[in-house]
């Protein structure tokens, strides 16, 4: 396994407690709203709370971005981000048009992050596939 | 684009990941160049020809010229 760069580790860094802070303030919400039963202001702070890291997650990826000195990477990266959206805006475009229809409900705009990364992660893989087929080998 | 960059690399001696390190870039980088899915910016052109000590030309053919042979 090739060893990160200095920019790929400062992602590392920044992505894995930001991710662990989601998961624990997400279970923390869900848990106090669920049983403590909340209202106003109160609620609405515990309804956004678990975005927040996830804007986080966004501010830190597009650090990566800027901080890539690779420039190789650096557009691999947004090729990859490109196909992602692609993807994102294919799905939510059919799933609106089916919910109007009636046959679905309205997709949930808080799906639309975890949504666009499983996609750019599927595209990665799909380069990363495509480059092991037409690469030569190291030598 | 076509270019010479494995040609004089093997010439040097020099894996992938020599040349990679010597550009300040990543392996995959010089693979992307070397097989031509990749077209470098002319900041790192430059900083290629400058490795090897050539021009640019001689290292990347004018897509204009078509075939390296």
């Amino acid at each position: 396994m090739q060893k990160r760069n200095p920019a790929q580790q400062r992602y590392v860094v920044r992505f894995i407690p930001t991710m662990f802070s989601y998961v624990l303030v997400l279970f923390a919400a869900t848990y106090l709203i669920r049983f403590w039963h909340p209202t106003g202001i109160a609620l609405a702070a515990l309804a956004v709370a678990p975005s927040l890291p996830l804007l986080g997650v966004i501010a830190i990826m597009g650090l990566y971005l800027v901080e890539e000195r690779d420039e190789f990477l650096r557009q691999r990266l947004v090729k990859a981000m490109l196909g992602g959206l692609a993807v994102l805006l294919a799905v939510l475009t059919v799933w609106g048009f089916l919910a109007n229809g009636g046959l679905t409900d309205q997709p949930p705009a808080f799906l639309a992050f975890p949504l666009w990364c499983g996609a750019f992660g599927l595209v990665q893989c799909g380069m990363s596939l495509r480059d092991r087929l037409t690469s030569s080998t190291a030598t | 684009m076509i270019n010479r960059l494995k040609v004089l690399r093997a010439e040097r001696g020099w894996s992938q990941g020599d040349l990679a390190e010597r550009l300040e870039v990543s392996r995959q980088s010089v693979n992307a160049i070397e097989t031509g899915r990749y077209d470098p910016s002319l900041p790192l052109a430059f900083r290629i020809a400058e490795l090897f000590a050539l021009p640019i030309e001689a290292i990347f053919v004018s897509p204009s010229k078509g075939d390296a042979s």
